[in-house]
C-alpha cells in the first residue's frame, strides 16, 4: 500500500517514504521494527510522528537517515528524497545527503554533543565536511547560527565546550549545528523530552520560527500528544511498529478514529481534569515483536476488539479523504462498547515475562482468548454500564479520603523553616578550609501535609523540590529547620526509634531500571524492609510479600524473577509493593511515573489512588509533570530555586494562580487539543533556571518575570493570602490578596516566628 | 587548570612525605637502624658510636627524620657497604638505563596500542578484530618472561639476529640499539596486548556514544569520525590507565632485566637483595614509589589537557 496521506497540491513533497520495511536481526530472531510505513513530508510542514517507546517512531528516523545500528537493516520499501531513493545510495553518496540534505537532531542534548571540542568547531563542521568551507568562513557562519538559534552572547559561547552549557543551551546548539548547511529536511527525534517544560516550550517555538524562516521540512518524532497538537500540521500514530492512524492534527484530535490513539489520547491526564475521577488506561503491555500471533496488534487491548479481530491484520484505509485508519471497526462507526473498567478493585494478575505459555488457553492463542485472559471480560458487545464486580467506573469518586474536605484532615507532616546548602569547594580541594560558596537547594520552606491528602511539589529541575523530598523521607538532613511527622521530630531521633520511624515514611524513586537490585529476586526486594525492621517472622515475611505482589497487580511467580524480566511499569509496581511493605503512614514519590509510556502511567497513577483509598496513605508526589501531579493532588506546591513561591488547594492554584511562575508554567505544558495549543502565548516563561549558587537578590524569580519591577530586586515578597488556603508570594500577584487567614503552617512573612503548632 | 595543577601537586607532596615516613620507619627498624645500615653488620662498636654522634642519631626520632630527610633530598640516600658505594652514585648509575628502557617500550607499546585498539573498536567482532584479540590475549595472559624466552628462542637461537644479553650496552649507539631490541620487545608485547585490550573498549564506548551519532549523522567519514571525536575521548581514559601501569612497567623491567643481564636497577635491586643490602633496596623503593606518584600526576595532567570537562572545572 503506498497510498499516502493528503497531498497538498500547494507544495513539494521534500520527502517520501513508501512501505519502509527494517529489520532488526537479533541472534536468535528477527524483529520487524517498522513494517509497511508510508509517509511525505512536504516542504515548511511539520509532520509529527507519535507513539510509545518501542513502537518503530525512532526507528522510522533513523532508517531514513540510514543510521541503524548494525544489527538493523532496511529490507523494503523506498525512501525518496526529490528524486533519489535514499535506500539504494552507497554508503558514500549517503554521508553527502547526512548532515547536507537532511540533518537530525536527537533527545539528549547532554550526550548528543561531542565533550572534547568546543561549541564553534561542532556547529561549524558540517560546512567544513560538505562544502570544505574554510576554518575562517566556517566559523564565522557558525556564529550566525548560533546567533540565529538564539544563544546569547554567541561569541563568547564559540570556544566553550558543551559541559558548560545548560541543556536547553546544548540543545540550540544542536539545532544550529543540524541547520548549518540548510538542509532541507530535519528530523527530530524527541528534542525536548529531556528538557524542563519551560525550555521545551522555547525550543519548539525556535524550530516553529526555523521552519517558517528556512521553510523547511520537519518529521517530529514524540510520545508527547500535547507537543503533536501543539506543532504539526499532520500526524502520523504508530503502534508495535505499524502506522495505525495518519490524518491532519486537527482532525485528530476533533474525531480520532483508531481505538488505539484514541485510547492514548483519553489516558493522558489532563489539566482540566478533576482529581477525584480515575483515569482510563489501556491494560496490558505492547506486544512482544519477535512474538506476533497475527491478526490486529492492538486486539489483545482494545475495548473495540471483536472476533474477526483476531484473524488478519487491519491495513489502513482512508476512511475520509485524507485521514487514514487500520483498523476493521474504527471508533465512531459502530456503538461505542462500555469503557473499560480501569484499575478499580485489586486487579487481575498481569502475566509476567514467560508466563502465558503456562496458560492452557495459551495453546491455542486465538486473540479472543487471550483478550479475555488479559481483562478478564468476554467480548459480547456489553451494556454500557459498570461492569458487576461492583467497583466504581470511571467517573465515580475515588474513596473518601479524597471526596472528604481534605482541608480538615488532621496534620501529618510538618515542614518548618527548612534549610539545605551544598558546599562548593575550590581552592586546593585537600580537605579542608571553609568552602567558598554553596548551592542553596532549600531555602528556608514551611509548609504542612494532612493525613490521607496527596501533596504535589511542582517546579523545574535544579529548584530543590527532590532535596526537599529526600529530606522529608530521612534519607538527607536538611542544614537547618525541622521536618515533624505525627508530631515527632524525625531528624531527632536515635536508635530503635529512628528505625522505627523510618517505617513511617517510605521513599519511591524515579527510575524503575535503576532503584531495583538487578542481582536481587523480586521476592527478596519487597522483603528486605520487613527483614531489616524485624517485622514477623519468616513466614509471616513471604506472605506478607505474596499479599503485597497482589496488590500491585502482579502473579506470586514474580516472586521468583529478577527485576530485568519486567517491563518499566511492572518495575514501577514492584518499587510501589516495596515502599507499601511497612505500612507506611507517608509515601514520598520522587517522578514517580516520569520514565513511564503515557498508557502505563496511566496505570501506576490509578494504582497509586486505588493504594491511597485502600490504607489511607499519605503522598508526597514531587514532579516537574503539572498534569501529573494535577491528577494525584489535594494540594501543590510550587517551588522557584529554593523557595516556594504559591501553595495551595490544586483546584485554586490551577484554575487562580496568583504567581506568574505557577502561570508561566501551567500555560507552557503542552495541552492535547490543537485549539488551545495553537491560541496560546509563545513561551510563557523566558530564559533559564538561574545559578542556585547566587541566587538573585529580593525575588529569585525575577530575572525570567514578566511582572518585575524595581520593587523586586529589593525586598523578597512576603507570602499572602488569595483563599481558602492559598498562598503566594509576589509583589505584584495576578490576583488582588484577601485578608483570610493562613493556613497552618504556613508563614507569611520570613521575620516573623511561626503562630501555631 | 592552574588550580588543578596545583591541587595535584599538592596532593603529591603529601603522598611523598606519607611514603618518605614509611621508608624512614623501615630504616629505623633495621637491626642496628640507619647506622648498621650505613656501615653494615661488621662495623666496630667505635666506628658505630662516632658516626651515631655524627649524624645526629641519638636526637629524638622527628629531628632524626627531618635529618634523614634533608639528606635524601640532598640525594644522600645512605652508603652501599657491600658495593663501596653511595646509594646516590649507585641509582644515578642505573636508573638512567632504566628510564631509557622503559621509556622506549612504553612508547612503542602507545605507538602500536592506540591505532591497534582503535581499528579493533571500530571493526569490532569483525573476522579481523577476533583473529587480533585472540593474539593479544596470548601476549596478555603469558608471563613476561616467558615472552622474553620466546623472543630469544626466535630472534637470537633461531635466526641469531640480535644479541640474547645486554652485558655490553653502553659500548656505543650501535650496539645498544641492537643491544636494547629484545629486552625492549618483551616489556612491550604485554604493554601492548593490556593497552590495546583498553583502548579498543573504550573506542567501542564511543562509536555507540551519542556524540559520535551526532557525528555520522553530520556526514562525517569514517576516517574523521575516527580522528575528531573518537581518538580523543578513547586516548583521554588510555593515558590514566598508561601513568598507573608506569610503576608496574618498571617492576616487570626488573625480571626482563635480570634475563637479558641488562645493567639496570631490576639488576641492581636483584643482587641487593641477595646481598642484604638494605640501604640500595631502599633507595630503589624510593625511587619506585617517586615512578608512582610521578605516574599518576602525569596521568591526572595528561586527563585534563585532553578532556576539557576535567580542565575546565
Ligand atoms: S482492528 Fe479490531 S482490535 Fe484492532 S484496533 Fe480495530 S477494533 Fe481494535
Ligand atoms: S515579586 Fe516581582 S519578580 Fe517576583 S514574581 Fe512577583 S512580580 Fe515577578
Amino acid at each position: 500500500m503506498s497510498q499516502d496521506v493528503m497531498t497538498d497540491p500547494g507544495k513539494r513533497p521534500v520527502l517520501q517514504v513508501q512501505n519502509l520495511r527494517t529489520e532488526f536481526r537479533l541472534r536468535s530472531s528477527t524483529v520487524v521494527a517498522v513494517d509497511d510505513v508510508s509517509l511525505t513530508v512536504h516542504e515548511g510542514e511539520c509532520l509529527g510522528l507519535v507513539g510509545e517507546s518501542g513502537c518503530g517512531k525512532s526507528t522510522t528516523g533513523l532508517s531514513i537517515m540510514r543510521l541503524l545500528p548494525r544489527i538493523g537493516h532496511i529490507t523494503g520499501g523506498k525512501v525518496l528524497l526529490g528524486e533519489r531513493d535514499l535506500t539504494t545510495l552507497s554508503e558514500a553518496e549517503m554521508r553527502k545527503v547526512r548532515g547536507n540534505d537532511v540533518a537530525m537532531i536527537f533527545q539528549d542534548p547532554m550526550t548528543s554533543l561531542n565533550p572534547t571540542s568546543t561549541i564553534g568547531v561542532q556547529v561549524a563542521e558540517p560546512l567544513r565536511i560538505h562544502f570544505g568551507t574554510h576554518r575562517k568562513a566556517a566559523a564565522k557562519r557558525a556564529l550566525e547560527m548560533l546567533d540565529l538559534v538564539g544563544v546569547p552572547n554567541p561569541r563568547e559561547r564559540m570556544d566553550d565546550y558543551p559541559h558548560q552549557l545548560s541543556g536547553g543551551l546544548r540543545q540550540r546548539v544542536m539545532i544550529a549545528m543540524a541547520l548549518t548547511a540548510q538542509p532541507k529536511l530535519l528530523i527530530a527525534d524527541e528534542p525536548t523530552t529531556a528538557l524542563d517544560v519551560t525550555i521545551q516550550a522555547q525550543i519548539l517555538d525556535l524550530l516553529d520560527r526555523l521552519r517558517e524562516e528556512l521553510s523547511m521540512a520537519v518529521l517530529l518524532i514524540t510520545h508527547d500528544m500535547g507537543v503533536i497538537a501543539g506543532r504539526t500540521d499532520r500526524v502520523m500514530v504508530m503502534y508495535a511498529a505499524k502506522a495505525v492512524e495518519s490524518t491532519s492534527t486537527a482532525e485528530l484530535f476533533e474525531d480520532t478514529r483508531h481505538p488505539y490513539a484514541k485510547a492514548l489520547l483519553e489516558s493522558v491526564p489532563q489539566l482540566t481534569a478533576s482529581s477525584s475521577t480515575l483515569l482510563p488506561t489501556i491494560p496490558g503491555q505492547p506486544p512482544d515483536l519477535t512474538n506476533l500471533t497475527g491478526g490486529c496488534r492492538f486486539a489483545p487491548r482494545c475495548r473495540h476488539a471483536k472476533p474477526d479481530c483476531g484473524t488478519a491484520e487491519p491495513t489502513l484505509e482512508e476512511l475520509e479523504a485524507g485521514h487514514l485508519v487500520a483498523c476493521f471497526h474504527p471508533v465512531g462507526s459502530e456503538p461505542e462498547p462500555a469503557a473499560d473498567a480501569p484499575e478499580l478493585a485489586a486487579p487481575a494478575p498481569e502475566p509476567v515475562a514467560d508466563e502465558a505459555a503456562d496458560e492452557p488457553a495459551a495453546e491455542l492463542p486465538t486473540v479472543v482468548q487471550r483478550v479475555q485472559a488479559v481483562l478478564g471480560i468476554t467480548l459480547e458487545p456489553r451494556p454500557a454500564e459498570p461492569p458487576p464486580a461492583g467497583p466504581p467506573a470511571a467517573a465515580e469518586p475515588v474513596g473518601a479520603q479524597a471526596a472528604a474536605d481534605p482541608m480538615s484532615a488532621p496534620v501529618l507532616v510538618e515542614i518548618e523553616r527548612l534549610f539545605k546548602e551544598y558546599p562548593v569547594r575550590r581552592g586546593l580541594g585537600l580537605g579542608f578550609g571553609p568552602p567558598a560558596a554553596s548551592v542553596k537547594a532549600v531555602s528556608g520552606i514551611s509548609l504542612t501535609i494532612r493525613r490521607g491528602e496527596t501533596f504535589g511539589l511542582a517546579g523545574e529541575s535544579g529548584c530543590g523540590k527532590t532535596t526537599l523530598g529526600r529530606i522529608v523521607a530521612g534519607h538527607e538532613h536538611p542544614t537547618a529547620g525541622t521536618v515533624r511527622i505525627d508530631g515527632k521530630e524525625i531528624l531527632r531521633l536515635h536508635g530503635a526509634e529512628l528505625r522505627r520511624g523510618r517505617r513511617q515514611q517510605q521513599l519511591m524513586f524515579q527510575d524503575p531500571y535503576a532503584s531495583l537490585n538487578p542481582r536481587m529476586r523480586v521476592g527478596a526486594i519487597i522483603r528486605e524492609p520487613l527483614m531489616v525492621q524485624g517485622s514477623g517472622n519468616r513466614r509471616q515475611q513471604w506472605e506478607r510479600v505474596a499479599e503485597l505482589l497482589g496488590e500491585i497487580g502482579l502473579s506470586r511467580r514474580a516472586m521468583d524473577l529478577y527485576p530485568h524480566e519486567f517491563s518499566g511499569g511492572q518495575r514501577q509496581r514492584i518499587g510501589l509493593a516495596r515502599a507499601l511493605a511497612l505500612n507506611p503512614g507517608l509515601i514520598v514519590a520522587d517522578e514517580p511515573v516520569s520514565a513511564l509510556d503515557v498508557s502505563i502511567q496511566s496505570q501506576i497513577l490509578n494504582l497509586m489512588k486505588r493504594l491511597q483509598r485502600d490504607h489511607g496513605l499519605t503522598y508526597m508526589v514531587v514532579s516537574h509533570d503539572l498534569s501529573v501531579l494535577r491528577y494525584l493532588s489535594d494540594t501543590i506546591g510550587v517551588m522557584y530555586l529554593g523557595k516556594l513561591v504559591e501553595y495551595g488547594p490544586a483546584d485554586d492554584v490551577y484554575d487562580a494562580p496568583a504567581h506568574p511562575y505557577t502561570h508561566g508554567l501551567i500555560q507552557t505544558i503542552p495541552v492535547p487539543d490543537p485549539k488551545i495549543e495553537r491560541t496560546k502565548e509563545k513561551a510563557a516563561v523566558r530564559g533559564e533556571l538561574p545559578s542556585p549558587v547566587h541566587p538573585p537578590s529580593g525575588c529569585r524569580f525575577r530575572t525570567r518575570c514578566p511582572l518585575a519591577q524595581e520593587l523586586c530586586a529589593q525586598q523578597e515578597p512576603p507570602m499572602q493570602v488569595f483563599g481558602p488556603g492559598h498562598v503566594a508570594a509576589c509583589h505584584f500577584p495576578l490576583q488582588p490578596p484577601t485578608t483570610l487567614e493562613p493556613p497552618p503552617g504556613v508563614q507569611l512573612a520570613m521575620t516573623d516566628p511561626r503562630g501555631d503548632a | 587548570m592552574i588550580a588543578y595543577v596545583i591541587r595535584r601537586l599538592g596532593q603529591a607532596v603529601i603522598v611523598m612525605f606519607i611514603v618518605s615516613v614509611v621508608v624512614f620507619g623501615i630504616l629505623h627498624l633495621l637491626p642496628g637502624g640507619l647506622v648498621r645500615a650505613q656501615l653494615g653488620p661488621r662495623a666496630t662498636p667505635l666506628a658505630v658510636h662516632d658516626l651515631t654522634v655524627q649524624e645526629g642519631l641519638n636526637k629524638p626520632l622527628v629531628v632524626q627524620y627531618g635529618i634523614w630527610a634533608w639528606h635524601a633530598l640532598q640525594g644522600n640516600l645512605g652508603f652501599s657497604y657491600k658495593l663501596n658505594q653511595s646509594v646516590a652514585s649507585l641509582l644515578g648509575e642505573y636508573l638512567p638505563r632504566d628510564l631509557l628502557l622503559v621509556g622506549v617500550s612504553l612508547l612503542f607499546a602507545i605507538a602500536i596500542a592506540v591505532p591497534l585498539g582503535i581499528w579493533q573498536g571500530y571493526r569490532r567482532n569483525r573476522p579481523d578484530d577476533n583473529a587480533l584479540s585472540t593474539i593479544m590475549l596470548i601476549f596478555y595472559s603469558a608471563p613476561s618472561f616467558l615472552l622474553a624466552v620466546c623472543l630469544i628462542v626466535v630472534f637470537n637461537i633461531w635466526t641469531n639476529l640480535l644479541p640474547s644479553t645486554a652485558t655490553n650496552f653502553g659500548a656505543n649507539v650501535g650496539t645498544d640499539v641492537r643491544v636494547l631490541a629484545l629486552p625492549v620487545m618483551a616489556l612491550c608485547l604485554g604493554n601492548v596486548s593490556y593497552f590495546s585490550r583498553y583502548v579498543r573498549s573504550a573506542t567501542i564506548d564511543n562509536l555507540l556514544s551519542d556524540h559520535v551519532r551526532t557525528a555520522i549523522a553530520k556526514g562525517a567519514a569514517p576516517r574523521r569520525m575516527l580522528a575528531r571525536h573518537v581518538l580523543r575521548n578513547s586516548l583521554s581514559s588510555t593515558v590514566t590507565l598508561v601513568g598507573l601501569t608506569l610503576p608496574y612497567v618498571l617492576s616487570g623491567s626488573l625480571v626482563i632485566e635480570a634475563l637479558f643481564n641488562f645493567p639496570g636497577m631490576g639488576l641492581l635491586f636483584w643482587n641487593a637483595a641477595q646481598d642484604r643490602d638494605f640501604p640500595v633496596l631502599l633507595g630503589v623503593v624510593l625511587v619506585v614509589t617517586v615512578a608512582t606518584v610521578v605516574g599518576n600526576l602525569l596521568a591526572d595532567l595528561g586527563y585534563a589537557a585532553l578532556d576539557p570537562r576535567v580542565r575546565l572545572r
